[in-house]
This record gives C-alpha cells, sequence and structure tokens, in this order.
C-alpha cells in the first residue's frame, strides 16, 4: 500500500466520523425542539392543561422578566452555594471517617452494621430532625445535602483504601514507613481517583439533598420557588424552576468531570 | 554449622518456626530454619511454591515476627522493619503519581535522610543504572526492566548492609532478566552488600548464589545446602552459566528439587 493511498483512508475515515457525529447531533438537537414545539403545540391548542403543564414561550418570558427585575439569580445563586457546600463537606467528612475507620481495624469491625443501617436510612427522612437541630434555615439545607452524601462516600472510599495493592504498603513498610506514612504516602494518593469519582457522584446526591431540604424550610433558592410556585398554582414559576436545575446541575457535574479529568492524568 | 565464630554472622535464624493463624486452621510456614549468611554473601533460597521462602524473607525483613526463634542481624535481635535492611519485591511497585527521581527519594523521604548528600548518592546510583535522563519522566513511561532497575535504585538509595530479593526477575522477559541479574549482581559485589535471593529459577539460584538452600514444604524446611566452586560464583551470572561443572550442580540441585517435591506429593 502506497503512503498516498495510507493517507487518503485515513481521510476517508475522519470524513465519516465526522459525518456520524454530526448526524447524533443534528439528531439530539431535532428531538429537543420537537420536545419544546410538540409541548408548545399541545398547550396552546389546549390538548394539555396549560394551567398545570404551562408551555415554553410563557415559561421563557417568566424567565426574562424575573432575571430582569433581579429577583432570580439570589435564588439561584443560594441554591449553588448550598449545594457546593454540601457536596464538599459530604465527600470531606466521608473521607475523613474512612480515613478513621481505615486507622482503627477495631472500630471499623464495631462501626460496620451502624454504617449499613445509616446507608439504609432514607437521608430525607431526617429533615424534621435537621429543623429542629440546626433551626430552620441556611444550615438544616446545608445539612441535608452533606448528610445525603456522607455514609455512601465513607463506604466507597473505605472500601477503596482497602483496595489499594499490597505490595505498595509492603514497599513503605520496608523503607521502616509508619502507619502515618503508609497512608499519607500510599493510601491517601492511590484513592484520590476514587475521591474525585466520588466527588462527581455526590454533586447529583446533593442536589437532591438541597432542594428537598429546600421545600421542607427555606426563604430562598430554587427548592424555594417550586414549592412556593406549587402553592400559589403557578406553575409556570415551577417548570422554569426544574428547567434551572437541569441546566445548573448539568454544568455543575460537567465541571467536576474536567476537575476529575484533569487531576486524574497522571494516574493513568 | 555446629561451630561458632567469634564474630556475630550477618544473619542468622535460630530455630525459627513460623504459623500462619486464622478463624479455620493454624498453617505451619517454616519450621525449625537455622541458617547463617556472613556479611557480603550471597545466599538463594529455592524451593516449591509453598515452601515458605517469602515468610523467610519477610522475617528477616522484620515485616513479621516468628512465632519461635530468634532473628539475628549484625548480632542484634529483629524487632521491625529497620533501614539496614532492604526489600526488592517481583514487582516495581512504583508509584505512578512520583516522578522517577522521586520514587527514588521515597525510602529518604520515610526515614527523613533527604539531605543534599543523600540525595547525590541516589542520583548517582540512577546514573550507575543509567537512568539518568528518565529522572523526571513518570514511572508508567519506562519498560518493565527499567522499572525493575528504578525500584532496585529505590532499595540502594537508603544504603542497607542486607539485600533481601524475592523474585525480583519473575515478572520479566527472559532476556531483560538475565541482562538485570548481571546488572543486581555486579552492583551488589561493588557496594559489598549481603542478599538472600528467592527463586524459584534454579539455574538463576547457582549462576547468581554463593550458597543455595533446597527447602521443602509442609512445612517449609531446610533440605539441603549447596555450596557453589568459585569459578562459578565469582563469574558474573552470565558467563557463569557457561562455567564447567554448571551443568553437573544444576543436575544436582534439581534432583534435591525432585525429591523435595516427590516427598511432597507422599504427604
Amino acid at each position: 500500500m502506497q503512503q498516498k493511498d495510507i493517507e487518503s483512508a485515513h481521510r476517508k475515515f475522519l470524513k465519516q466520523e465526522a459525518r456520524s457525529r454530526s448526524w447524533v447531533l443534528s439528531t439530539q438537537l431535532l428531538l429537543f425542539i420537537a420536545f419544546i414545539g410538540l409541548w408548545e403545540l399541545l398547550a396552546r391548542t389546549n390538548t394539555i392543561n396549560s394551567l398545570i403543564f404551562s408551555y415554553p414561550s410563557k415559561v421563557v418570558t417568566e424567565f426574562w422578566s424575573r432575571l430582569m427585575d433581579g429577583s432570580l439569580l439570589p435564588h439561584v445563586g443560594m441554591t449553588v452555594w448550598e449545594t457546593i457546600v454540601g457536596f464538599l463537606l459530604g465527600t470531606l467528612l466521608g473521607t475523613l471517617i474512612a480515613a478513621v475507620i481505615w486507622w482503627s481495624p477495631f472500630l471499623s469491625r464495631v462501626l460496620e452494621p451502624y454504617l449499613v443501617i445509616a446507608n439504609s436510612m432514607p437521608k430525607v427522612a431526617l429533615g424534621p430532625v435537621f429543623i429542629v437541630s440546626f433551626g430552620p434555615g441556611l444550615f438544616s439545607v446545608i445539612a441535608m445535602g452533606c448528610a445525603i452524601s456522607v455514609i455512601i462516600t465513607t463506604i466507597n472510599i473505605y472500601t477503596s483504601f482497602k483496595e489499594v495493592n499490597p505490595n505498595y504498603v509492603k514497599v513503605v513498610q520496608t523503607l521502616g514507613g509508619s502507619k502515618r506514612q503508609i497512608f499519607s504516602m500510599v493510601i491517601l494518593p492511590s484513592t484520590i481517583p476514587t475521591i474525585l469519582a466520588t466527588l462527581k457522584v455526590n454533586v447529583g446526591l446533593s442536589w437532591v439533598g438541597v432542594i428537598v431540604g429546600e421545600f421542607l424550610v427555606s426563604q430562598q433558592g430554587l427548592g424555594y420557588l417550586i414549592i412556593y410556585g406549587f402553592q400559589v398554582f403557578n406553575f409556570t414559576l415551577v417548570m422554569m424552576s426544574l428547567a434551572i436545575i437541569a441546566v445548573v446541575a448539568t454544568l455543575m457535574y460537567q465541571g467536576v468531570a474536567y476537575l476529575e479529568r484533569r487531576l486524574t492524568s497522571q494516574f493513568k | 554449622m555446629n561451630q561458632t565464630p567469634s564474630t556475630p554472622a550477618k544473619i542468622e535464624l535460630g530455630h525459627v518456626t513460623h504459623l500462619y493463624l486464622s478463624a479455620t486452621r493454624a498453617f505451619m510456614a517454616v519450621r525449625d530454619i537455622n541458617l547463617r549468611v556472613e556479611e557480603g554473601e550471597f545466599i538463594c533460597l529455592v524451593g516449591p511454591s509453598g515452601c515458605g521462602k517469602t515468610t523467610l524473607l519477610s522475617i528477616m525483613a522484620g515485616l513479621e515476627r516468628p512465632t519461635a526463634g530468634k532473628v539475628l542481624i549484625d548480632g542484634n535481635p529483629v524487632s521491625g522493619t529497620s533501614r539496614q535492611v532492604g526489600y526488592m519485591l517481583q514487582q516495581d511497585y512504583l508509584f505512578n503519581w512520583r516522578s522517577i527521581e522521586d520514587n527514588v527519594f521515597l525510602g529518604l523521604d520515610i526515614q527523613g535522610l533527604r539531605t543534599k548528600e543523600n540525595e547525590a548518592y541516589a542520583l548517582h546510583l540512577l546514573e550507575e543504572m543509567e537512568l539518568i535522563d528518565v529522572r523526571k519522566s513518570s514511572p508508567m513511561q519506562l519498560s518493565g526492566g527499567m522499572r525493575q532497575r528504578v525500584a532496585l535504585v529505590r532499595t540502594l538509595a537508603c544504603q542497607p548492609d542486607v539485600l533481601l530479593l524475592d523474585e525480583p526477575f519473575s515478572a520479566l522477559d527472559y532476556q531483560t532478566k538475565l541482562k538485570l541479574e548481571d546488572l543486581i549482581f555486579t552492583t551488589l559485589r561493588r557496594h559489598k552488600k549481603t542478599a538472600v535471593l528467592v527463586t524459584h529459577d534454579l539455574s538463576e539460584s547457582i549462576a547468581m548464589g554463593d550458597r543455595v538452600y533446597v527447602l521443602s514444604r509442609n512445612p517449609g524446611r531446610i533440605n539441603s545446602e549447596v555450596h557453589i566452586p568459585a569459578h562459578i560464583r565469582n563469574a558474573i551470572p552470565f558467563d557463569a552459566r557457561n562455567q564447567d561443572g554448571f551443568q553437573d550442580l544444576f543436575h544436582h540441585v534439581w534432583k534435591e528439587m525432585e525429591v523435595v517435591s516427590d516427598a511432597a506429593k507422599g504427604h
């Protein structure tokens, strides 16, 4: 085969790849437009109840007017802030607890059944407890966002601590390393990819916790907007809040995923 | 073996027995092991799998305390790992999150000895192994043989007197293995280290060792001891394989291995 033929084969392959990529993208776009269009059409022709389902153009108008009068952004900011604090706290606390039980095999055996129970427990059921202990406000919501991820983080990270190849530990031991050095030089650095992956999962979990927390108690935030819209029967407001959550949660997830790729590139 | 020399041996094991205990059983890994390794000697332990070779190394390294018996290094009882003893594993186990030179400095970091002087010594070793050009690279960019050489430097950087080698060539291809054998042999000779090599490769044990211990299993015991004549002992491993008498020795050790394998089967 000539060099020329190889190059042309490669060009052909690239062209095909580009074509299939653009097909996927245009289908995705079409699906979105069809969904929005159908929704608008069905609501306008009164096939579906526009009072309950609202419709896209009304949602956009609502969004625009609330954005312009400055009443929307504080809500978004509040929820984003609570979510970030919630998932960072959840991951940090979970890692810390995992480190403590890694340190003491006795403690890990003692705590095992409690972790299982705490993990099976639906954390949002603890809402009332948080409200009475942290007061009806920001702290309760953050506690909820954190609680929902902390136990599963502990379990996942502790498991990955234990799964570190014992031979790496042996290397440090034969060089005279203490338990503390084993942790800081082997266990922690080799599980950083797992911790970052957990961070990604926890973003999603914290959104659940924060939104539910805001349902229960809050004067501000997207969860509050949803409940408020529901109570005054303004479903345009509800739909708008849902759309914002979809966009912001996706952005946040992608942000953490990007961070994960950047930080773990040296491990692969 | 009964005479007691005035100077203490570099490594001495006296009546060492080790049990592994679990919920279901108590397993005797090694029983009543007695051996002496003199300063600067290179000894090899061979035997069927499960004969407690690695257990013995772990005990010498201070990673495990024997259930019974004494372990002395320079006449002092072993109580935990020490910087006097270096250990090389079957694979390199380099840390991917550290560069090559940071991997080499690992022992110095752990022991709090990362001085300019010790760093310079470690880098000098890297240079000896022709690895100085990759000092800033990541372990992932290196071949298996290079990585195992880095692992050797990591062990030597702490300047141990005793080197325990747990099948360090077993994960390498044959050509790399032969080259690394020569390299480790000459490096240890030059730096006058005492070494204990565990291997399942009989010709490797004869080519590298001054003495070869053949172990039997269930429980692990010393079955016999083979002294390697000076002309094979002093040749570098690659040449040693072509020395007169090498084949005879190989057959001798092979026979010993047959004996211990058959004995184990008879159990």
